[in-house]
């Protein structure tokens, strides 16, 4: 089987204040620390597992910065055969259909049989680049996989919906899956894995290689845009509850059945 | 024209909250449009619900087929795609939920659509509507606006508005679904319900975690009932586990488990960095501790300051009461 | 596999073993849990189960404490038995995931804690300290280990240690966010790839500083630095050796009392394994009002706490009293009101099991540091 994963390096932001920068468009992430999205961490776990169950090639795909080789190594380290990193100023990143798109120039033109991603990257939340990159392939999908299974050119991917219930739905391969977290346990990248892992291949490719126009993923043809970003006025202090403590349970009671927390 | 579209969700024999929600965000965007609110339901046999969002919508565009019995994202993107072409709204709603996630994006690519996901409240500008969404879990908000002609399409994080009174009485229009055969290279399969039995709390939604505040193994079935309101499962720090009233692999922190509930409610817990490690990726921290100063609370959303014997037993009922 | 065998039986010189049992004999450990180290020096001859070897569950039990190596007649070191085992699964990327987490947040922003390296210095906010520029000229280099710089609970040790330098008018400066783990646990936790590469990349680092020695606050990044890094080109000691000598030239003070009984726990990494006993108790014996009494398991018989060798990412399950336990029990038997410590893990493990056995009125943990801390003017 040979299988694509898409990953993206992205900040962790958890424990980083974060601060807006001159343009008013983007933050400043001098100060934040970047790994794996989560969810694409998974990903790679799966592709290595399903490659090592039954056979068949893994390549890593990102498009990102050259930062992103170490991470890319490491996927390497784990199991991943080659990598492929397309690196081009030009793509516009706050539009996930035009990041399917610039996946797909690259992805159309190879042999494959599966390809997934995270369901979602952490540090812009859109939760569309993996079903848009079905689209633009044209094959089926199945978004926030957590468990997959084969049976002769089909898969059967259980798909995590809300309140702990699977849906299971069964494709046609080629087919696109973008992985929820929690679907196995990503293994460790040993150092001397990572060091070895430098002879495999990383290719690096930008537009002009993949053949699409400037004009189809720039952020002038987006059919989005991005206007401002700002801190949001709630602080993340805890919000403190008073009262006698029958108000407070009250209170917060209210908080989670009608506040949504449930 | 400047009509809303809102893309009504249920699963198995169920409306599902996003969609009266979705419907109130939508009635004051179509109000500032100038257009009409207009709910777009397919299923099978499901009249109950158009009925029930009719009272929330202008309009009721229902497609009762058996095709539509389960959920296919195939299916709702090309009827989807049809009813654009047909109505030509301005903007087309869906959940961001799992089955929105999964088909909005390729409607978005198929019909060449300016879309926006997990967006949670709309500003205007010239009478145009520009979503607001969040980045970095939530530290950012953002505004994105559309560009060139509508359609444009968004999907609308859950919980984002109060659903209030049903306060219209749309008319249900049935209309013939557009979609004529199966599609056969995507086909449901089954629902699957969550295995009851061995908890795995790094998967866990809602999870009630016990310190040693709790003092004694005999105070347990207190948080137990608690838990079981909330239907959390339980977990605790390393003083309860070691203490035997849970078994280590429900401890959280540096040594045990790392989680990521949407809802963490840490009872009696002071929060050592050890502990804090493991569970501060959860969405909503609520925190119970008779000390202000317990670390805590500078992880929390929610802070009780109040011994937990007295605040436990109340909420558990509170909660009972809330949820009949 | 022949070559790996070769290297397994010489590294850890197995053949030399005799089998007396004196490893086992001496483990603290084996209290609570199956581990017999003797028996994994012996059954790892065997190069067909190794793998076998490495996945019973007790290899992980092990603290690293060293007590079977100090009392070994043939001078093996049988932890490490444990730890290259630990290495293999960690070869295979079969470990679990607090240690994956741990080792990745190492390699990734240099501790093992998942923090960002930029928030490194955060605990000196409001501090008048100087960070060490390479090639300038510094008497004492600090390194202070990231689970002090990182755990609020324990960022008052190196802010005491900036007071106590400031206040004997000593020349010093820290490393700032290039400070970067010294890799005792990673060791500990077998990974021998990414130690390699912290000793290279932080022994270049350190040269490049002109310092006259490193002052170290953790005992194991004391013992890292001072017995794994063959290439460093400076002294390296504990800060109570520095301290000590300080009071000893009369360039510190302790000028107020802090009249307790001050029970001291030798950690493993400070006295078993670099015989610094004294200069502990030279300090606390220079605090005004304190009584020091002794523990009957002190000095090379000391009590291991259960705080290294991995254990901060990987729990004993055991039914048993913990280590650290026993300890505050034996404190309070001596109705010490302080049980002093020089370990971050001492502190973190001694201080939850004074909770545990509810003697939070009577007796409190604390390192060396915040004692001296409340033994001088400001
Ligand atoms: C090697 C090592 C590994 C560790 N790993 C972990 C780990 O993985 N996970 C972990 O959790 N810990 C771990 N710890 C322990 C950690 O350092 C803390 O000691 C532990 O988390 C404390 O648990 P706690 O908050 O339940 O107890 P405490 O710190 O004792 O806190 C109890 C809290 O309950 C509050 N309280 C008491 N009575 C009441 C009342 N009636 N009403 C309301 N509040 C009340 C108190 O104010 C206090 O804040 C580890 C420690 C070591 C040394
Ligand atoms: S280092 Fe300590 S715990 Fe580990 S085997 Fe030796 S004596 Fe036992
Ligand atoms: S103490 Fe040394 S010689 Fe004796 S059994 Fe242990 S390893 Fe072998």
């Amino acid at each position: 089987m040979n299988i694509f994963v898409c990953v993206k390096r992205v900040p962790d932001t958890s424990e980083a204040e974060i601060k807006i920068d001159e343009t008013g468009r983007d933050v400043d992430s001098s100060r934040f620390s970047f790994d794996i999205n989560d969810a694409d961490n998974y990903a790679v776990e799966e592709a290595i597992r399903i490659k090592e169950a039954r056979g068949g090639n893994v390549q890593v795909i990102c498009a990102g910065p050259q930062d992103a080789d170490v991470m890319i190594r490491m996927a390497l380290a784990k199991g991943g055969d080659s990598a492929v990193r397309i690196d081009d100023p030009r793509i516009n990143k706050n539009d996930p259909l035009q990041m399917a798109k610039v996946l797909a120039a690259y992805i159309k033109e190879q042999e494959y049989d599966l390809v997934m991603t995270g369901c979602m990257a952490n540090d812009n939340w859109f939760m569309a680049t993996g079903v848009a990159l079905a689209e633009e392939l044209g094959v089926p999908h199945a978004a926030m996989v957590n468990q997959v299974e084969f049976l002769d050119g089909k898969v059967k991917a259980h798909r995590e919906l809300e309140g702990g219930l699977s849906e299971v739905v069964e494709m046609e391969l080629p087919a696109v899956l973008t992985i929820q977290t929690g679907i196995n346990e990503p293994r460790y990248a040993p150092i001397r894995g990572i060091r070895a892992a430098q002879k495999k291949e990383l290719k690096v490719l930008n537009l002009d290689d993949l053949g699409i126009s400037e004009e189809e993923v720039s952020e002038n043809s987006s059919l989005i845009e991005l206007q401002k970003l700002y801190i949001p006025e709630v602080v993340s202090k805890a919000e403190f509850i008073e009262g006698e403590p029958e108000e407070k349970a009250q209170i917060m009671a209210d908080k989670l059945v009608k506040g949504g927390l449930l | 024209m400047s009509d809303v579209f809102v893309l009504a969700e249920h699963r198995q024999g169920e409306l599902r909250d996003i969609t009266l929600e979705m419907l109130t965000l939508a009635n004051g965007v179509a109000e500032k449009l100038g257009g009409n609110t207009v709910a777009v339901l397919l299923g099978s046999g499901v009249d109950s619900f158009a009925e029930k969002v009719s009272g929330y919508s202008d309009k009721v565009l229902y497609i009762d087929d058996p095709l539509f019995e389960d959920y296919n994202s195939e299916k709702y993107q090309r009827v989807l795609a049809a009813l654009l072409d047909d109505y030509k709204p301005t903007l087309l709603m869906v959940g961001h939920t799992t089955q929105g996630v999964d088909m909005a994006p390729a409607l978005a690519v198929e019909k060449q659509l300016p879309f926006i996901s997990d967006v949670f409240e709309f500003e205007f500008e010239d009478g145009k509507p520009i979503p607001v969404r969040q980045f970095y879990g939530g530290k950012v908000n953002a505004n994105v606006a559309f560009k060139g002609d509508p359609p444009y399409l968004a999907t609308i994080r859950e919980a984002s508005v109060e659903v209030g009174e049903p306060s219209k009485q749309g008319s249900v229009e049935k209309i013939d679904s557009p979609l004529k055969e199966d599609i056969d290279y995507r086909r449901f399969i089954e629902y699957i319900e969550a295995e009851v039995g061995d908890v795995d709390i790094t998967q866990s939604e809602i999870l009630v975690a016990v310190g040693r505040g709790v003092r004694e193994d005999k105070n347990m079935p207190m948080v137990e009932e608690l838990a079981q309101v909330l239907k959390a499962d339980l977990c605790g720090s390393r003083a309860a586990t070691d203490a035997g009233w849970l078994p280590h692999d429900r401890q959280v922190g540096t040594s045990g488990k790392t989680v990521k509930p949407k809802l963490y409610l840490a009872i009696g817990i002071s929060g050592a960095f050890q502990h804090l490690a493991g569970m501060k990726g959860a969405k909503t921290i609520v925190a119970i501790n008779k000390d202000p100063e317990a670390p805590i609370f500078a992880e929390a959303d929610y802070g009780i300051v109040d011994d937990l014997f007295k605040v436990v037993p109340v909420l558990t009922e509170k909660l009972k009461e809330l949820k009949g | 596999m022949e070559t790996e065998l070769q290297s397994f039986i010489e590294k850890y010189d197995l053949l030399g073993c005799i089998q007396c049992g004196r490893c086992t004999g001496g483990c603290p450990v084996t209290v609570r849990t199956n581990l017999n180290v003797r028996r994994f020096v012996y059954d790892s001859l065997d190069e067909d189960i190794l793998e076998e070897l490495a996945n019973l569950p007790e290899i992980w039990d092990c603290t690293a404490c060293s007590t079977c190596a100090v009392r070994c007649p043939k001078g093996l070191k049988p932890l490490e038995v444990l730890i290259g085992l630990r290495g293999i699964l960690v070869e295979g990327g079969r470990v679990q995931p607090t240690v994956r987490d741990a080792l990745e947040s190492v390699f990734r922003e240099g501790n093992p804690w998942d923090k960002p390296r930029a928030a490194r210095c955060d605990w000196m906010k409001d501090l008048d300290v100087r960070i060490a520029e390479p090639g300038e000229a510094v008497e004492n280099l600090i390194f202070v280990c990231c689970t002090i710089v990182y755990d609020p609970k324990l960022q008052v040790i190196a802010q005491n240690l900036v007071r106590i330098l400031n206040k004997a008018g000593v020349d010093f400066a820290f490393i700032g966010e290039d400070e970067t783990c010294c890799g005792s646990e990673v060791h500990n936790l077998g990974e021998e790839g990414l130690f390699e590469m912290l000793v290279e990349d932080n022994t270049e680092l350190l040269n490049s500083f002109n310092a006259k020695r490193m002052v170290t606050i953790s005992p194991h990044c004391y013992t890292a630095f001072k017995n794994e890094h063959p290439d460093l080109k400076m002294e390296v000691v504990h800060y109570t050796q520095l301290v000590g000598e300080l009071l000893e030239d009369k360039k510190l003070e302790l000028t107020r009392e802090v009249p307790q009984r001050i029970v001291f726990h030798d950690p493993c990494f400070l006295g078993k394994q670099n015989h610094v006993f004294d200069e502990p108790r030279y300090i606390l014996g220079n605090i005004p009002g304190a009584e020091l009494v002794e523990f009957d398991r002190c000095r090379e018989r000391s009590l291991c706490c259960e705080g290294g060798g991995g254990k901060m990412w990987v729990e004993t399950e055991s039914t048993k009293e913990r280590l650290s336990d026993t300890r505050v029990k034996d404190a309070r038997a001596l109705e010490a009101g302080i049980l002093a410590v020089a370990c971050p893990f001492c502190e973190l493990t001694l201080d939850d099991s004074v909770k545990a056995k509810g003697f939070e009125e009577e007796m409190r943990v604390a390192e060396i540091l915040e004692i001296l801390g409340e033994a001088i003017e400001d």
